[in-house]
């Protein structure tokens, strides 16, 4: 991997940085649509790339049981099964484990958990995640670590974050035997939860093993944790990352949650909220997002928004046909994920655009503005920023939401 | 009539007339919607079907990349609430607008009920016909039909008929209204609106069901000559012919309707026996299958032997020269009956659509390959499969396109991108990397490797929606090529045809024992979303452990 940072803001601690993978050049900020089932929900890859998407990220647990290793193998790793000529990053498997199987025990050894098939213990271990992955073939791979959910107390917090040290290394060790270091780059994963003495402990303890990971992920949030606390652990963390490294925020995918991890200092996001939300129905706009299930938008034959690169907008798909087929036809989700995506990268490359014109500060003054209008401002997001420098109610009189304050579009709000 | 459409726009000629009047033809449809634009339709040929306005599984950006040429419309998915959204979009193309269809390429055609939906209805009124919306039946009225045309401007319209869809069969007295209310309203739809420069192409449903001389009846009264106030209505027309592109033919409630006399040929309130057309030796074992219980799209029996001379008797008495066009077509083997008992012009693709839905990649040629392919199942008949259920474990490995053929496909040739959007800082001037196409040179699109079977198998098993957009894609082509195949055999070596149509009948299985293993398996994936799938998954596969088990 080359890593090369080009911008820096001068207010913020967001940059512009270029990262050179097997499968090209991916800008950073980015952020990573979420192809699980190695497809980008009902799209094809040609479509996805010509919306400029060049890094996706594919799930390392699910590839793993369908298609399975033996296809995988054969076909020659998951770009060429899924028809991906571009970057691609996969996770370790260890989040879905936890997540999705209530029976996972998680020792020295690896992750313990019932074969979704068989219902027999099977283990995961470092070395097998990292071997999967290597099968797989992505350009950038994940360590496994060990999942805690964001709300566990107590002693478990410290012994996850310790064994995810542990792991690193026999991660880094089974990489480095495996010959793929040059084609496929390994990422820590910082645990420590929501505890900033441990996640401190952890930094210190991954970034000594700087020489072995391309690159960083902050592990551990988004998961039900107060944003609040959400941020200052992003803050945390990218504040003592390692400059040459790119730093990865798993599980960000709300807008204002990206450009306020980008302005901590954060390079790369993946969440699968864009693409799920555009099956119900709902299209994210700069203006905030629009349920398009509404009776308000029935008779409305402007599209999504006008001024928006996508297929959809541009090919004038009005807001009345996505009405009518919204929830009914594929062809719908099709048309809002196409454009979820396209926003998702607009929010970032006009992060990007703003960074390196030395304005990033207005335009996250702007996004607020257009985003909330009059609502209010989340007041996690204007201290996030305040932390960085930035006023976001510099000479305005807003009133401050408590909580996540993430919108919505409401039936009553027509 | 002969010669000249009165329509202006909309023109069908014969290229070949038929040695007689129902024999296989070629022609052309000829869609001249003003001086720059036109769009050619070969036939025979194929229209795409819709569900609520759209292609199903497929993008706006993929129907230019298809070959689809005709997209025909029912409207009453827009119906649940009036006045219809589309009959307010402005312009002169407000269909194509509306829907995302380009004029240069999409005839668009515009009828009130799905031709697919064989559900029974409500009874039809003097006035009405009963379409289905989601939020319930909804009464038409020809008048109403009327103004959504002219509203909406499609190019073809199918004027309101009184198709029965309550339960079969049909006494004499409701075929005689059947036939009545079709001809006034389609009276009705072709009589000129003053002012009003548009005029729609009509294409008749020929009424009759079942009943050869009812068939026979009604088209005839579309070539009377009207008198009274019924001329009056149509003038300057003398008759209702004068006013239609083309007949047409609903395949759904005919079947229904043989289907039922089948069942109850002993039935006193049954037309009388000489009027059906006599059941042909079964050909195709029509004992009840298991797997009826489960089947989610069911097929009615095809009864393809018995339609043909009811569609001649409703053909018999008019001019050779207009469209014929067939919808609800099942099987390969039925177009290429219809083609050569009927002479029919036009087919809907649904059946091949629905493949996709369920699974099936299909994978058959016109004439059929002189050698068989060893890729296709081959039946205990010793027929072929038309394609391939991708469910099945099979396919797991099967790392080539998804035809034996080649096929020009999204699926089995996929195109890189010659653009792509550009964010802010990510153009070559930033990234380093060259543009995908030198800017002077002209664009030569790179055709990638083809998705895979065991791609498809995967998406299919994972609930993935670019499956069904991937063998949509697949076997609309798939469809096209067939037709190209029986218009090129038509061009080169008509006397060819019989023998051709012949052979494609003995290699290939007309049974589609194929699509009943896919919508069973698709029907497992389908409901099985939740937990316990994979287990009930690894308990279908016999093979045990290839490529599923968890190799941890």
């Amino acid at each position: 991997m080359q890593f090369e940072v080009i911008a820096k803001c001068k207010t913020t601690k967001a940059r512009v940085s270029r990262m050179t993978l097997s499968h090209g050049v991916t800008m950073l900020p980015t952020f990573m649509p979420v192809a699980t089932q190695a497809a980008i929900k009902g799209l094809t890859p040609e479509q996805v790339e010509s919306l400029g998407v060049t890094l996706i990220l594919n799930n390392t647990y699910h590839l793993n049981l369908r298609p399975g290793l033996k296809v995988l193998n054969e076909v020659g790793g998951a770009h060429k099964f899924q028809g991906w000529e571009r970057n691609l990053l996969t996770d370790s498997g260890g989040f879905q484990l936890v997540s999705l199987s209530k029976f996972t025990t998680i020792t020295e050894e690896g992750a313990l958990f019932a074969s979704p098939f068989t219902g027999e213990p099977t283990m995961l271990t470092p070395e097998e995640s990292i071997s999967i992955q290597h099968a797989i073939g992505a350009d950038i791979i994940m360590q496994l670590d060990d999942v805690v959910s964001s709300l566990t107390t107590g002693p478990r917090v410290e012994e996850a974050m310790e064994r995810s040290v542990r792991w690193l290394d026999r991660c880094t060790a089974h990489h480095e035997q495996s010959g793929k270091k040059d084609r496929q780059n390994l990422f820590a994963i910082v645990q420590g939860g929501l505890d900033p003495g441990l996640r401190d402990r952890c930094l210190d303890a991954m970034i000594q093993r700087k020489n072995d990971v391309a690159g960083y992920a902050i592990g551990g949030l988004s998961g039900g944790e107060e944003k609040d606390t959400f941020w200052r652990i992003i803050k945390q963390c990218a504040d003592k990352l390692p400059e040459d490294r790119p730093r990865y925020s798993m599980g960000i995918g709300f807008a204002e949650d990206l450009l306020v991890c980008v302005a901590l200092g954060v390079d790369m996001a993946d969440c699968v909220f864009p693409t799920r939300t555009a099956r119900f129905g709902v299209a994210l706009t700069h203006s905030g997002p629009l349920n398009l299930k509404l009776n308000k938008h029935a008779r409305d034959f402007d599209p999504i928004d006008k001024n928006c690169p996508c297929p959809t907008c541009s090919g004038k798909t009005s807001r009345a046909i996505l009405h009518h087929t919204t929830t009914h036809e594929t062809s719908a989700a099709h048309a809002i994920t196409l454009h979820n995506i396209t926003f998702q990268a607009q929010v970032m490359g006009r992060a990007r655009a703003a960074i390196i014109a030395g304005t990033f500060p207005e335009y996250l003054r702007k996004f607020f503005s257009d985003y909330f209008g009059d609502a209010g401002y989340p007041e996690w997001c204007v201290n996030a920023l305040r932390s960085v420098g930035v006023d976001l109610l510099e000479g305005k009189d807003l009133k401050l939401i408590p909580g996540s304050g993430a919108k919505w579009e409401y039936s009553d709000a027509s | 009539m002969s010669g000249h459409s009165p329509i202006p726009g909309l023109f069908f000629s014969l290229l070949t007339p038929s040695a007689t009047r129902f024999g296989p033809r070629l022609g052309n449809v000829l869609l001249k919607r003003d001086e720059q634009t036109e769009i050619q339709i070969q036939t025979p040929s194929y229209l795409a079907s819709t569900s609520r306005g759209v292609i199903p599984h497929l993008s706006r950006d993929h129907y230019a990349s298809s070959g689809i040429r005709w997209v025909n419309i029912p409207f009453e998915s827009f119906l649940d609430v009036l006045p219809p959204v589309p009959t307010l979009v402005d312009g002169k193309n407000s269909l194509h607008t509306f829907l995302g269809y380009s004029l240069g390429q999409h005839v668009v055609s515009m009828a009130v009920r799905d031709p697919a939906d064989g559900r029974e209805m409500p009874p039809n009124g003097n006035a009405h016909v009963a379409a289905y919306s989601l939020r319930g039946v909804r009464k038409v009225t020809p008048t109403e039909w009327k103004s959504y045309v002219y509203s909406c401007k499609p190019d073809i319209v199918f004027a309101l008929a009184d198709i029965p869809l309550t339960h079969p069969p049909y006494s004499q007295k409701r075929l005689t209204k059947s036939i009545e209310r079709s001809a006034s309203w389609l009276a009705s739809l072709i009589s000129p609106l003053p002012n009003n420069k548009y005029r729609p192409s009509v294409l008749v449903h020929m009424a009759g069901t079942t009943s050869v001389p009812a068939r026979r009846a009604f088209a005839e009264s579309l070539i009377e000559k009207l008198f009274g106030p019924e001329a009056e209505t149509i003038k300057p027309l003398q008759t209702l012919d004068q006013g239609v592109t083309g007949y047409t033919f609903d395949l759904i409630p005919i079947r229904l309707s043989l289907e039922a006399a089948e069942k109850r040929h002993q039935d006193p309130f049954y037309p009388p026996a000489e009027s059906i057309p006599p059941t042909p030796p079964p050909t195709i074992d029509s004992a009840p299958t298991p797997l009826s219980e489960v089947n989610l799209d069911p097929t009615i029996p095809a009864h393809t032997d018995q339609l043909s001379p009811l569609l001649q008797a409703s053909l018999e008495p008019l001019s050779t020269t207009k469209l014929r066009l067939v919808n609800s077509v099942q099987t390969p083997h039925e177009i290429l009956r219809l083609i050569s008992s009927v002479g029919i012009d036009i087919f809907d693709a649904h059946w091949a659509q629905r493949a996709g839905d369920v699974g099936v990649a299909l994978d058959f040629t016109f004439p059929a390959p002189s050698s068989h392919s060893p890729a296709l199942k081959a039946r205990e008949n010793n027929k072929l499969d038309i394609g391939h259920n991708l469910y099945c474990s099979s396919y797991t490995h099967d790392f080539s396109a998804f035809g034996s053929a080649s096929c020009g496909c999204r699926a089995c040739s996929p195109v890189a991108p010659a653009t792509r959007i550009y964010h802010g800082v990510d153009d070559p001037s930033f990234s380093g990397e060259s543009s995908t196409i030198p800017s002077q040179a002209p664009a030569e699109p790179r055709v990638k490797p083809s998705f895979s079977r065991a791609y498809a198998h995967h998406l299919l098993h994972t609930h993935e929606m670019s499956a069904h957009s991937l063998l949509v894609l697949h076997n609309l082509s798939v469809l096209d090529q067939f037709f190209g195949g029986i218009r090129t055999l038509l061009q080169d070596r008509p006397e060819k045809w019989d023998q051709e149509v012949k052979r494609f009948e003995e290699i290939y299985d007309e049974e589609l024992k194929v699509f009943e293993e896919a919508r069973v398996m698709w029907r497992d994936v389908d409901l099985a979303r939740g937990k316990g799938r994979l287990v009930r998954e690894k308990a279908k596969q016999e093979e045990g452990t290839l490529g599923t088990a968890v190799e941890l």
